[in-house]
């Protein structure tokens, strides 16, 4: 009691003797700016994280656009744009499995074996068709394991290629067009008859409807005419 | 255009192995690695890198990566396609592939369709055209597949417990077959378990004509050859029974648990279930008697069920015959005796019932029982016409051949130089009283073809390891005899043989490729014509056509039966000379499928326990001995004991001791190691089936039991409904009368809320069980653990209650009122009778019940209450109704199941897929070896998400199938409007098992389906339906038919499980006024 009694009688004696020791040296007066600065840069910074991982950790930004360098430098702008093969002649389990396979080199053979035959491109796939060895091809597109995906129930009812995979026939190599996140598979979900089309121009990726309202009057009519569902549900694509 | 550099195919393509160790040991940087004590730069400074530089350097490397990181850097790991280099004819990735095939079994096979993802079989379902079979399979053969990817299997050739080369194993059979031929096979002897294959009898034969001298030796542990024995005896020709079950309207087991543990059971239960699907009240019912000492499956079906000691059964049988044989009676039934603690009206009531139904009766011996209770029910069924109605005798063909005691004579006597073992397993499941480790090491060479690396091996010099029967040819006969192949789906992993190629090794045949060898044997069997189109035919069908055996016709020895009888004497066990009673486990087999991680989680259907067996007691016998469940006793018989934990079973007969072999194996891989105890350690050449005389000694031990169904009872809670066929009869919607809270006015006041979703599915799916089909098998727990890729999670996680089954088989008993119904004492013992888990095992209900099963899974409530508590809406509807899980979205919190009425939901405590069960506490730090890895996941599902840990699952209704038959339909309708899955075009994994038919699933929308029809059915009742979940799966009620002229006549007042609800609630067969009366009476007793 008495120590504390008798501290505010001693205080201003000791800063009277020391006269420049004060609060003011050993907090300068722009610190008291320091919270709002603190407050500002805070917001600053978090606007900035949000707005980087808004933008870069989506699949718009980190798949759209992948383009890995493929062990074949095979060109699909020649082959399905130029020369116009199918789609199907070499993906031919699109339209019965979930899977669109990638072509056995033995597939490829069946041309270049008269085509191109000796070209140094195509020794990669000459010594795979021989050997049964695999090529190699780096994965472009993809959904994550939880994600059943299936190719033939979508291009036997309607979807095109080009939908998700954008215009390969106009591509050297091929690149992620679209992000196939979950919400690109909903707005379409959600919207089927803009992009329902006649069966018989499922790989023609360079057919346009002639107008969006006959686009839109195509798609509704399907879409009563086939029973298409369009599932939102979750069990559509998570099992 | 960019291109790089060619990849190299060798590091590119599929995984570097080390073949050659030796090879890398001459480079000369492997030798300077070898001999340098670290690895160079580990050991000294040599780098002129500054630490300063250094920083710099790390400075910099961080900044790029952290642009890359900005700069599209973020990215899944890449992946490669690798397509085939040259496509195979009719292979579409993605789309599996099925074959047919069958597993075989000691005296027949189960024919089966394999399904194939990407060139590995994944899952096996019964073949529907087989024209004895209705699609359904057995336990055993849904969790083989995990016995083929198995990595404690034996995967290499040894010699003297070394690794062999196989040129070197196969150098060694080629030597024994030259010694063998020139010396016409003296000193060599075949010990070989049963196999019903063709081609291995044809290649006996010719060892037998080639080898002369050689000598062919069988030995099972689980004697099922007995049936063709005792038929043999009985009618005086090589014959073997082949029963009608679904043509009898009465039968009598005696001890044969021709629904559980005997050979052929799924067939069985498919005859048998067939005449208990009652839909109108004017179909009859079959009616089952079991007389039996232990409670198996089958007593679990029996309308009147005599408990008795092992030894017993004989004196009933005798007891039977004596009523029923009136004409050439064989000589010494009187002198058999009575069966001690049976009522003689019991016995009379049901020979009675035999006589009232000639020709439409069957009795059936069990494998546990000896030769004169075959021979005696061989007589009955003679006596009473039922041979060639109810009893085909089907002919076999026979060689010389002896069993396991001979051949250890022949060992002891010094006789054998060579013993090849063909699979089995002699050194753990022989007679104790062999001693077989020692004896089989008196032959100068034992050479052994097994599937694992386990005592029998540690015994031999050679060891070839052998091939699953899903990686190599074979053939096989099914009970009705006709040929079915087995076909292979994979090359064999481990470069494993078959029992006929090396048969045909040692016989010096010309072709020794299996599959030469069975389409040899099958071009026998076809005669002419054109062979490869029958043999194409005979693959894809998965059975010849119209090769099932043809019956004979035969007269009973009735001499045989009185001989065999004179031998008998019945001794009845008592608290000093107790009973041991052996039986095959439910799970493990005889212990072939120790390693089998599946089946060692699967319930027993009858104890409830998982990854042990038990000392099986009677309550009574256990007051009496004064034990307790786990308490560790040592039984001794013989002068030889064993230790193990005690159980008390209800229904088992008193003073008997059930023991399960399988288990407390010595040498097994490292699912096994270390579950349960050794039965065998008692069992004799001369106790084969029961051992009398045995005493019981604590050890004041406790040894913890992993149970998944502690509780027992319903107490009166109408969650399975039951009466007799006459109830029934006279009130057919009396499970509907038997709802808690019945009349529209208790109903809830909101409105459904699936009712608006519900118009836009294109189906509304749902599922009905019938209680009075299912039999408690548990086929369909093993099919949906294969389907969904449902993890096991070991002993110590059960006992947690961790267990991940999506269907589990709930078993309730129910005991008989001990006081007249509707008084005061009744009520009274009632609510006395039912206590907690720890006191049930002393309650002398227990001691005579009735047991009801029931197949509970997701109901796939409408109104679901799992989700409504979920936070992140991980569980929701879909619109044609189900209750789906979406396993990205669950964060863990378990709400859903706290919420869940039915008790459904799994939730994943641990990686419980990613590591080992010793490591589950380990974090991260636990996971599996490498190959473990790599052979486990070969058998998952690619359909199925293979959950984490942290996420709840459940039951689906097997939404992959659901999905894939919805797509299948929508790619064939194209541009039309024909989107409806066919009806009953496919089922769930379940359903598809079940041999009794007892589950049926389909499109509740499409009123042909079959599910539409049972769910009209009277019978058709939800549990729990007073919370107005509105499930999708509904049960039929159970249906027994007891005889009104017995004297366990109070089954006639109903099932005991009516009874205890009738002292509870209100008598469901009440006249229709007294539900107001009831109504008020219920009030006040509260729901339970």
């Amino acid at each position: 009691m008495l120590v504390c009694a008798a501290f505010p009688a001693q205080r201003p004696a000791v800063s009277a003797s020391q006269g420049n020791f004060s609060m003011s040296a050993i907090f300068p007066k722009w610190t008291n700016r320091l919270p709002v600065m603190v407050i500002i840069g805070a917001i600053l910074i978090g606007t900035g994280l949000c707005a980087g991982a808004w933008y870069y950790l989506t699949p718009k930004y980190s798949r759209v656009g992948y383009q890995p360098i493929q062990p074949v430098a095979f060109s699909h702008a020649t082959h399905a744009g130029q020369l116009g093969v199918d789609c199907r002649y070499c993906h031919n389990a699109v339209e019965k499995a979930w899977f669109s396979n990638i072509p056995a080199s033995s597939t490829c053979m069946n041309c270049h074996n008269q085509v191109l035959k000796d070209d140094p491109r195509l020794a990669l796939i000459r010594e795979s068709a021989q050997s049964g060895q695999p090529v190699p091809w780096v994965q472009i597109h993809r959904v994550p394991d939880f994600v059943y995906f299936n190719h033939s129930v979508h291009v036997d009812r309607g979807i095109s290629c080009v939908e998700c995979h954008g215009p390969i026939n106009k591509m050297d190599e091929v690149y992620h067009y679209q992000p196939l996140s979950m919400t690109f598979c909903l707005d379409c979900h959600r919207h089927p008859e803009n992009k329902l089309r006649p069966l018989d121009k499922i790989t023609d990726l360079n057919w346009k409807p002639e107008s969006e309202e006959k686009q839109r009057e195509f798609g509704q009519k399907a879409i009563a005419q086939w029973h298409v569902e369009s599932l939102q549900n979750c069990s559509a694509c998570h099992r | 255009m960019k291109t790089h550099s060619v990849p190299s195919f060798q590091q590119e393509s599929g995984r570097a192995y080390w073949r050659s160790l030796d090879a890398l040991a001459e480079t000369p940087e492997f030798r300077l690695w070898v001999e340098r004590e670290f690895p160079e730069g580990a050991s000294e400074w040599t780098d002129p890198v500054s630490r300063r530089q250094f920083t710099k350097i790390m400075s910099a490397s961080f900044l790029l990566a952290g642009l890359g990181l900005a700069g599209g850097g973020c990215r899944r790991p890449v992946e490669k396609l690798e397509p085939f280099g040259k496509m195979p004819e009719n292979y579409i990735h993605g789309l599996p592939q099925f074959y047919a095939t069958a597993m075989p079994t000691q005296t027949s096979a189960i024919p089966l369709v394999a399904k194939s993802n990407d060139g590995r079989p994944t899952k096996l379902e019964g073949n529907a055209l087989h024209p004895d079979s209705n699609g359904g399979t057995d336990r055993y053969a849904q969790a083989t597949i995990l016995n083929l990817y198995d990595p404690d299997r034996a995967t290499r050739f040894l010699n003297g417990g070394k690794n062999a080369p196989a040129e070197a194993a196969l150098d060694f059979l080629a030597q024994l077959s030259r010694n063998a031929q020139s010396n016409g096979g003296q000193g060599l002897s075949f010990l070989a378990d049963r196999t019903s294959s063709p081609s291995r009898l044809r290649l006996q034969k010719l060892i037998q004509t080639k080898l002369p001298q050689s000598k062919w030796y069988a030995y099972e542990p689980v004697d099922l050859d007995l049936h063709r024995r005792a038929a043999s005896q009985a009618f005086g020709q090589s014959v073997r029974p082949y029963y009608a079950f679904d043509k009898a309207d009465v039968i009598v087991s005696l001890d044969c648990d021709f629904l559980g543990s005997e050979e052929d059971s799924h067939n069985h239960i498919a005859k048998f279930s067939s005449r208990r699907g009652i839909e109108k009240p004017s179909d009859s019912l079959n009616r089952l008697y079991v007389i039996e000492s232990l409670m198996t499956v089958t007593g679990f079906n029996a309308d009147h069920r005599l408990r008795v000691a092992g030894s017993a059964v004989l004196q009933a049988a005798a007891a039977l015959a004596a009523e029923i044989i009136k004409q050439g009676a064989p000589n010494g039934l009187e002198n058999a005796g009575k069966p001690a603690g049976a009522d003689p009206a019991w016995l009379s009531g049901c020979a009675q019932d035999l006589l009232e139904n000639r020709g439409k009766s069957l009795v059936v011996a069990g494998h546990r029982q000896p030769l004169a209770v075959h021979l005696l029910a061989h007589a009955i069924n003679a006596a009473l016409g039922n041979v060639g109605s109810t009893v085909m005798l089907l002919p076999v063909e026979q060689v010389a051949e002896q069993g396991i005691v001979e051949l250890a004579q022949e060992l002891n006597a010094g006789r054998v130089d060579t013993l090849f073992i063909l699979g089995g397993n002699p050194a753990y499941n022989a007679p104790a009283d062999l001693d077989w480790a020692k004896t089989q090491r008196k032959a100068k060479t034992v050479a052994r073809l097994g599937y694992y690396e386990d005592e029998t091996s540690t015994g031999c010099d050679w060891h070839f390891p052998a091939a699953h029967f899903l990686e190599s040819w074979g053939d096989a006969r099914t009970a009705d005899g006709t040929l079915v192949p087995i076909q292979p789906l994979i090359a064999p992993l481990f470069g494993g043989l078959t029992d006929i190629e090396i048969l045909a090794r040692i016989a010096g045949a010309a072709v020794a490729d299996p599959y030469s060898i069975v389409r040899e044997t099958f071009a026998g069997f076809v005669g002419g014509g054109d062979l490869e189109a029958s043999w194409r035919k005979f693959l894809h069908d998965g059975f010849l056509q119209n090769s099932s055996s043809k019956p004979v016709q035969a007269q009973l020895n009735t001499g045989a039966v009185s001989q065999s009888l004179a031998a008998m004497k019945v001794e009845a066990p008592t608290k000093d000379k107790l009973e041991v009673a052996f039986h095959r486990d439910y799970s493990l087999d005889d212990g072939r499928y120790n390693n089998n991680g599946w089946l060692q989680e699967l319930p027993d259907p009858a104890t409830k326990l998982v990854w042990d067996n038990a000392v099986l007691v009677s309550r009574k016998t256990a007051a009496e001995l004064g034990v307790k469940n786990s308490e560790v006793v040592e039984i001794s018989v013989g002068g030889r004991s064993v230790r193990g934990p005690i159980w008390v079973q209800p229904g088992l007969a008193d003073y008997t001791l059930g023991l399960a072999f399988g288990y407390g194996r010595k040498q097994t891989g490292r699912v096994g190691t270390g579950t349960g105890f050794n039965a065998y350690a008692i069992r004799t050449s001369q106790t084969f089936g029961f051992a009398p005389g045995a005493t019981l000694r604590s050890t004041g031990e406790t040894y913890p039991l992993s149970c998944t169904q502690d509780h027992w009872s319903m107490e009166g809670r109408p969650i399975i409904r039951e009466a007799n066929l006459e109830q029934f009869r006279k009130k057919p919607r009396f499970a509907k009368g038997m709802e808690i809270e019945d009349g529209e006015e208790q109903r809830s006041m909101y409105p459904n809320p699936f009712d608006q979703l519900k118009e836009k599915g294109l189906h509304q799916w749902g599922m009905s069980i019938d209680l009075n089909r299912c039999v408690g098998c548990s086929a369909c727990m093993v099919a949906c653990q294969s389907e969904n890729n449902v993890p096991i999670v070991g002993k110590e996680q059960v006992k947690r209650g961790r267990e991940m089954h999506w269907l589990r088989i709930d078993r309730y008993y129910s005991g008989r009122p001990l006081a007249p119904k509707g008084t005061e004492q009744a009520r009274v013992n009632f609510l006395e009778t039912f206590h907690r888990e720890q006191e049930q095992q002393f309650e002398d209900w227990i001691e005579n019940p009735q047991v009801v099963t029931q197949p509970m899974l997701c109901q796939h409530c409408e109104a679901a209450p799992c989700e409504n508590v979920c936070p992140v809406n991980a569980t929701s509807h879909d619109q044609e109704g189900l209750n789906v899980m979406t396993y990205n979205r669950c964060v863990g919190t378990r709400y859903c199941s706290n919420n869940c009425p039915y008790k459904v939901r799994r939730f994943n405590y641990f990686d419980y897929n990613k590591r080992p069960l010793k490591e589950l506490y380990l974090g991260p730090f636990g996971h599996r070896k490498d190959d473990e890895w790599d052979l486990i996941k070969m058998i998952k599902n690619p359909d199925v998400s293979v959950r984490m840990r942290g996420v709840m699952e459940k039951c689906t209704y097997c939404i992959q199938r659901i999905e894939q038959a919805k797509i299948a339909q929508k790619t064939r309708a194209g541009a039309s409007g024909d989107v409806v899955v066919p009806t009953d075009s496919f089922t769930t994994a379940c359903a598809q098992a079940c041999p009794a038919g007892a589950i049926v699933f389909g499109n509740l929308k499409d009123p042909e389906s079959r599910v539409s029809k049972l769910k009209q059915l009277d019978r058709d009742y939800s549990v729990l339906e007073l919370l107005y979940t509105r499930p999708r799966t509904t049960y039929l009620a159970r249906i027994r038919n007891p005889n009104p002229k017995m004297p366990d006549h109070y089954y006639s007042e109903g099932p005991s499980t009516l009874q205890e609800y009738d002292q509870k609630h209100a008598d469901p067969f009440r006249e229709e006024g007294a539900a107001a009366e009831r109504g008020a009476e219920s009030a006040g007793k509260g729901a339970h």
